[in-house]
């Protein structure tokens, strides 16, 4: 499925699957608290390896993006990697990898953020590193026509070489109205040309600040020493006047939105609904937590019930899906997919969707499917603690859009307490066509 | 801010202290011919897993393309007396997370669990490898998701500049159809096919195992026995040996796409050629390197003519490549590949600066520990290690092998590996401008 909110630097994309599933840890030793500056800090001890990941998020997407320059704050977070007035040019990359160290960064539509993996004894350098551009950023011209040169090719890769991509970008303008999260993360092609040297520093000063910005350290280091080295690096950089968000009003659609794609480049047929539902940031106790619930049973992977139902039973489709994404400041997605068998078409398989969604909404799931997806989701959490990373971008994203350390920690109690009945209204709640985008994308001659 | 950032940066270089490595893995003897390496961790209550069985695509039937990527495939669709609904919900219910990933030589699959599992999981994992189904109707499923995923490929130009990247580079060689095999091998496997398959491939003969986290090696070693004791004790060969004989080319898949995609490809070397690590390092500075190799400063950095160029080092066991990409609007194709040759070009002639070697060898030898901070990274890494034949002392031994290269080393691998002149290239998208391969339209600027 098309990952709406996603566009990185990198080249690594599987990485990213990481971070956009749910904030979800198992309760840990952490520790919370803030730099003299309004730096956020966590850490998150792990004493396996004498390694550290070290994020920095801002609390700025591409929700942010000014009017008319969609994909600037992705653009911009490539911009953090081409130099300072101390560390100029290339050095910031050269640096690390000098150091044995990692490094990369991702752009979503409510955050960016930048993370180095290193040994552990190497954690000040990346904090001098981070803390040096968040006060410095060189962003003279040549420098940023290059950019966003790269830009537009990663706009070709990502999406103008595909068509569910490309789709899935009409989908989102469609389903979220006028709210910013309809503008593809990435920026429309029109827009990110105009992308010049004083947008980019203008969105520098107002954005990257020490006051904007949550570090995560996690592995082998003590509170201690991170408080000592933090306030030695990120603790010196000033607080700036911050920009304040602009709430976007999100107003009830009165209808389903009908989207036909023809596309001659699709060489397969592909059908999905996008709901937009409540977020965890937004949603009343239990109903997001429901919500994944409800994912995990219709279509989480082969013993869920469009897969059974269209892909074993029926031969309908040969993949089909279904996912919630509630770890955004405003309107989640609850999407489902589809792709047809051959002979099969799109009329067909959107029928029996939605007879399987109908079970949901008709009667509660069964006890054995309910604790199945249950063991699944809390067991997922165990699982996260096994990768620094995963553990840190649970709590760097929970608290980039306006969650806490809390939260997260409690993550599997909830679900453990979501009950048939939840999962029932929920799905008669949200599962509501008037707030659906669905799409037939269909290979062919426009 | 202060300018003290470059002067730390060299005060810790001048150390010049590669960091500790966490894992010290540990040998089981299950048997003859088997591999097991094990690294005891009780952290976090979960056991990660991954097998290699001699059961990759080099093994299938040259009218069978697909047989072994389809029979891994079916590897969770039935065993025993459980069909796939059946087997599928005993691993859903524990949350056991299992991985199919058949590659030309071996099929790898992997899984996760929490320790309290342990004993089921191994349980499932044994049966379906000694009592694998193959039922019709699960066959006939996997095999119209192979073939939509093949159709579906024609989208991609990256997938279709691969495909025939691999049919010209390995022409001739089992290596040289892709792992997901044709839609005419996959129409012509049968069940019959499929289990016979199995009990030659999916054999105790040859196979490798590396497993980390909360369990103990006693437990383990017992529970390693029930699982694979009962399989076929035989080996498969080694697949043949590549005999590369076809030319330098550049061939040109049409798609009218907005950004092609290129691969381009020289013929690398075996894991035990004397070079390797030194061709390995040398990769690592002309291509490997994701943000600080010389393809990615001069073709994305400088030129803004890409998101991503690369080269990867690998070798198979009967032979090894090296694989570069690089996408691009249609109209930068020629500038972009122009590039790519004059930097190959001077590298082959001059190598890496000492600096650059340098560089390399601290990268190389301190991101090493990040490979080994988690059970899952860690059983990858050790079973890919146990894939190329290494012993568990290079696990150690590792970082001062590469400290030990030296700059002629590394520039008689250069010299030996990264001539421009063997290159064979395949684009797909639209042509390049320039139709003579060798002759670039435009010159890039050199360093």
């Amino acid at each position: 499925m098309i990952d709406r909110e996603t566009a990185c630097r990198c080249i690594f994309a599987a990485f990213l699957m990481v971070a956009s599933s749910a904030a979800r840890a198992a309760p840990q030793k952490i520790s919370q608290f803030a730099l003299p500056n309004g730096m956020q800090v966590v850490v998150i001890p792990d004493h396996r390896a004498p390694v550290v990941t070290q994020m920095v998020w801002f609390r700025v997407g591409a929700m942010d993006d000014p009017q008319g320059l969609s994909g600037l704050a992705h653009f911009f977070e490539h911009m953090m990697f081409r130099g300072t007035k101390s560390v100029p040019g290339d050095q910031f990359a050269r640096t690390l990898a000098r150091n044995g160290g990692e490094d990369n960064a991702f752009t979503t539509q409510d955050y960016t953020a930048f993370y180095e993996q290193i040994a552990r004894d190497r954690l000040k350098l990346a904090m001098d590193l981070e803390a040096d551009r968040m006060a410095e950023l060189d962003l003279s011209e040549p420098n940023v026509n290059t950019e966003r040169d790269v830009v537009l090719e990663e706009r070709r890769m990502r999406i103008d070489n595909s068509p569910q991509a490309l789709a899935g970008e009409q989908v989102d303008a469609a389903l979220f109205l006028s709210h910013p999260y309809g503008r593809p993360v990435i920026g429309w092609p029109g827009e990110v040309r105009r992308i010049g040297r004083a947008e980019a520093q203008d969105f520098y000063n107002h954005h990257y600040a020490p006051n904007n910005a949550i570090l995560v350290i996690a592995g082998d280091v003590t509170v201690d020493q991170v408080r000592t080295d933090a306030n030695a690096t990120f603790g010196r950089v000033a607080a700036r006047p911050l920009v304040p968000r602009v709430e976007c009003a999100q107003p009830a659609r009165l209808g389903e939105t009908r989207l036909a794609v023809t596309d001659p480049n699709a060489k397969v047929a592909y059908f999905s609904r996008d709901y937009r539902v409540k977020s965890y940031a937004e949603a009343a106790p239990g109903q997001a937590e429901a919500l994944d619930v409800l994912a995990g049973l219709l279509g989480g992977d082969s013993n869920s019930a469009l897969y059974r139902r269209l892909v074993v039973e029926k031969k309908l489709a040969t993949e089909v899906g279904a996912s919630f994404d509630g770890d955004s400041r405003d309107d989640g997605k609850f999407s489902i997919y589809a792709i047809p068998a051959p002979g099969v078409s799109l009329e067909a398989v959107e029928r029996a969707s939605d007879e399987v969604i109908a079970k949901f909404v008709n009667s509660p799931p069964g006890a054995a499917d309910l604790a199945r997806v249950k063991t699944q989701l809390v067991a997922s959490a165990i699982y996260q603690r096994d990768s620094q990373y995963a553990l840190a971008s649970a709590y760097g994203q929970a608290l980039a859009i306006g969650l806490t350390v809390a939260d997260v920690q409690s993550w599997p109690q909830r679900i453990n307490a979501v009950t048939a009945q939840d999962v029932r209204g929920n799905a008669v709640s949200s599962l509501v066509r008037r707030e659906a985008v669905t799409l037939f994308l269909t290979p062919g001659q426009k | 801010m202060r300018r003290l950032t470059l002067l730390f940066v060299a005060g810790l270089l001048g150390l010049g202290v590669a960091p500790a490595l966490g894992a010290q893995p540990k040998t089981l003897d299950i048997g003859a011919n088997q591999s097991v390496w094990f690294e005891e961790d009780h952290t976090v209550p979960m056991v990660a897993v991954s097998v290699s069985l001699p059961a990759g695509s080099a093994y299938d039937p040259p009218a069978k393309a697909g047989l072994a990527a389809l029979a891994a495939y079916l590897f969770n669709e039935g065993a025993g007396n459980l069909n796939s609904t059946a087997y599928q919900d005993e691993l859903a219910r524990r949350a056991i997370q299992l991985n199919l990933s058949p590659d030309r030589d071996y099929f790898t699959l992997s899984f996760v669990t929490l320790s309290t599992n342990l004993k089921d999981a191994f349980r499932l994992i044994g049966l379906a490898l000694q009592r694998p189904r193959f039922d019709g109707d699960a066959i006939a499923r996997v095999r119209a998701q192979m073939l939509q995923s093949l159709q579906q490929e024609g989208e991609d130009p990256e997938a279709m500049a691969s495909r025939r990247f691999y049919e010209l580079f390995f022409a001739g060689h089992p290596y040289g159809h892709e792992v997901g095999g044709t839609a005419q091998g996959l129409g012509a496997i049968t069940a019959a096919d499929l289990k016979g398959f199995a009990k030659t491939h999916w054999v105790r003969g040859g196979v490798k195992i590396a497993v980390s986290g909360d369990t103990d090696s006693v437990t383990l070693t017992s529970l390693l026995k029930s699982a694979f004791g009962p399989l076929p004790a035989t080996t498969p060969p080694a697949p043949p040996r590549v005999q590369r004989s076809s030319a330098p080319s550049l061939t040109t898949v049409a798609m009218a796409v907005p950004q092609s995609t290129a691969q381009f490809g020289l013929p690398g070397i075996l894991r035990n050629d004397r070079d390797y690590l030194a061709g390995y390092v040398a990769n690592y500075i002309v291509g490997g390197g994701d943000f600080s190799s010389r393809l990615t400063n001069e073709v994305r950095e400088k030129r803004g003519l890409t998101y991503g160029i690369s080269t990867s080092f690998g070798t198979f066991r009967g032979g090894g490549y090296i694989i570069g990409q690089v996408a691009t609007k249609r109209e930068s194709m020629s500038e972009s590949l122009a590039v790519v040759r004059d930097v190959l070009r001077s590298y082959a002639q001059d190598g890496p600066t000492a600096d650059e070697l340098a560089d390399a060898k601290t990268y190389l030898t301190g991101s090493y520990p990040l490979a080994f901070s988690s059970n899952s990274g860690i059983a990858a890494q050790l079973n890919s290690f146990q894939r190329d034949g290494l012993p568990i002392e290079y696990v150690a031994r590792r970082n001062s092998l590469i400290n030990a290269l030296t700059l002629d080393d590394v520039r008689r691998a250069a010299r030996r590996l990264f001539n421009p002149a063997r290159l064979t290239i395949v684009v797909a998208g639209a042509p390049p401008v320039a139709k003579k391969s060798g002759k670039p339209s435009k010159t890039a600027t050199p360093r």
